[in-house]
């Protein structure tokens, strides 16, 4: 009974180092597991797939570098999903981190130029505003209240694309992306509610159960995670950073399960052996 | 004095919070435009705050510093090291512009590696905490852990492809009680923020003018 008991004061360093080594070894021998879609990941994709030809869809940008290894599979399959399919694209950042992490991904890993994309005709990308939920609201309902230029200082009437565009109506899909798990709400309260204008959303995969109520009525789908990026990867046939992540994941985890289990069996072991002293 | 601090806070809430009201629930235009043009007003409090709250750390730190300098030289490297980072990429910013390829240097090896790294770091604490803490002591806590556990095990490829019935169970977990729950939650709390909403409409909410 002894040794049960000890199991829940295993030095926690043990659990450090092997999650490390287990996640590390995926990165340099591949597994290649199968991934399995879940009905968010899947309607999320319906969601870009079903727009008519030539649709407009707003990227609101909330993406953030320090949370970026969860979320470039989702924004990647994403990008390549839209650019693939020919929508036009607005995209505009939340956060401060937005307009850099749009401006890697666009100049190098996603080249809308590669897909017969032209700036300013096919795409544009407004850059930061520290929008909030008012912020949403404003650019739903007049974008030039928010925007006069676009990022790279071009005003809105110079670029073809924004000419006679300024608000919801001219918006088939709003992709919102967050990281502060509440923040979803903005998008339906100002988007979804008033406009009826059609939504779905990228996030950390702590924040999908705070997404998950809202879907499929007012979120026609979601991503949650670096899980719900390997899932897009495969539903979209776009490979990228996702597989690599996902077989780091599935072993690095194993550590945390046997620990998890060990710190269960030392405390039945404790209960039933202070009971039988009893 | 008084009625500065706390009536005319008060009052300023009140007037522009109707304002916003009569935008919202009704069709006469010079509210729509009062509406429109208060809402775009929030965006530009919003960047003075972040300035504002600049001014309030520096000031909070150093104060923070003084208290403790005779303790050591780590509460100076907390007060320094903070305006150095700021220094460095606002200086690259203003120097190079945000567009140039210092600054984007910058933020893909400097800026993005240390938010990733103080992120990962996180791991550490939630796996030791998970050890400690997710234990089947009650059956409140076994439910914790019995959902936690399934849906975690959803998420992962290698438990997909060998339990089967996890897909569902997890899919389960999070689209039908999770969602239960969070619709409850949801609502609850909006008819909490109704209240306090009302409440501070009618001057009644103290937290507007607390401090004064």
């Amino acid at each position: 009974m002894s040794i049960l008991r000890k199991l829940g004061k295993i030095d926690y360093r043990w659990l450090y180092i092997t999650s490390l080594i287990l996640t590390a070894i995926p990165l340099f021998v591949p597994i290649g597991l199968s991934v399995t879609l879940s009905e968010p990941v899947k309607d999320y994709y319906a969601a870009i797939q079903a727009l008519p030809e030539d649709s407009v869809i707003a990227v609101s940008f909330g993406g953030s570098a320090a949370l970026l290894d969860e979320q470039e599979a989702q924004f990647l399959a994403t990008w390549k999903t839209i650019f693939s399919l020919g929508h036009k694209v607005i995209f505009y950042s939340t956060t401060e981190d937005g307009p850099m992490i749009l401006r890697d991904h666009l100049g190098k890993k996603v080249i809308p130029e590669d897909y017969g994309y032209t700036y300013g005709v096919d795409y544009v990308e407004l850059g930061f505003s520290p929008l909030g939920e008012p912020g949403q609201a404003s650019f739903a309902a007049n974008i030039r209240g928010v925007y006069q230029a676009d990022s790279r200082g071009t005003p809105l009437d110079d670029l073809p694309m924004m000419i006679g565009f300024n608000n919801f109506e001219n918006i088939d899909l709003l992709i919102y992306e967050y990281t502060s798990c509440t923040d979803i709400e903005w998008a339906i309260r100002q988007w979804t509610v008033p406009y009826q204008t059609k939504v779905i959303a990228t996030t950390l995969g702590c924040c999908g159960p705070m997404a998950a109520p809202y879907y499929p009525s007012q979120i026609a789908g979601f991503l949650s995670g670096s899980g719900a990026g390997t899932e897009l990867e495969v539903l979209s046939g776009n490979p990228g950073p996702g597989a690599a992540m996902s077989d780091s994941k599935s072993i690095g985890i194993l550590p945390q399960l046997i620990f998890i289990a060990f710190g269960n069996i030392a405390y039945f072991a404790n209960k039933f052996s202070k009971e039988d002293e009893q | 004095m008084s009625t500065l601090k706390k009536e005319v806070p008060k009052l300023i809430v009140m007037v522009f919070g109707i304002l916003m009201i009569l935008g919202s629930y009704t069709t006469i235009p010079i509210f729509d435009t009062l509406n429109a043009e208060l809402t775009s007003w929030t965006m530009t409090i919003s960047a003075v705050s972040v300035w504002l709250g600049a001014v309030y750390a520096t000031y909070a730190n150093y104060q923070l510093y003084m208290r403790n300098r005779k303790e050591g030289i780590e509460h100076l490297i907390y007060f320094v090291v903070p305006f150095l980072v700021f220094g460095l990429q606002f200086g690259a910013g203003i120097l190079y512009g945000v567009e140039s390829s210092q600054y984007l240097w910058y933020f893909a090896h400097i800026y993005t590696n240390i938010g990733a790294a103080v992120y990962a770091v996180m791991f550490f604490t939630l796996a030791s905490s998970a050890y400690r803490t997710f234990i089947a002591s009650s059956w409140d806590a076994f439910a914790l852990l019995a959902g936690g556990l399934i849906y975690t095990l959803r998420q992962i490829p290698l438990f997909q492809a060998f339990i089967p019935g996890i897909v569902g169970a997890g899919e389960w977990i999070m689209l039908v009680p999770n969602v239960g729950g969070g619709r409850g939650a949801v609502i609850a709390a909006a008819l909490g923020a109704l209240a306090l909403g009302i409440r501070t409409l009618m001057g009644k909410e103290a937290t507007v003018t607390e401090g004064a």
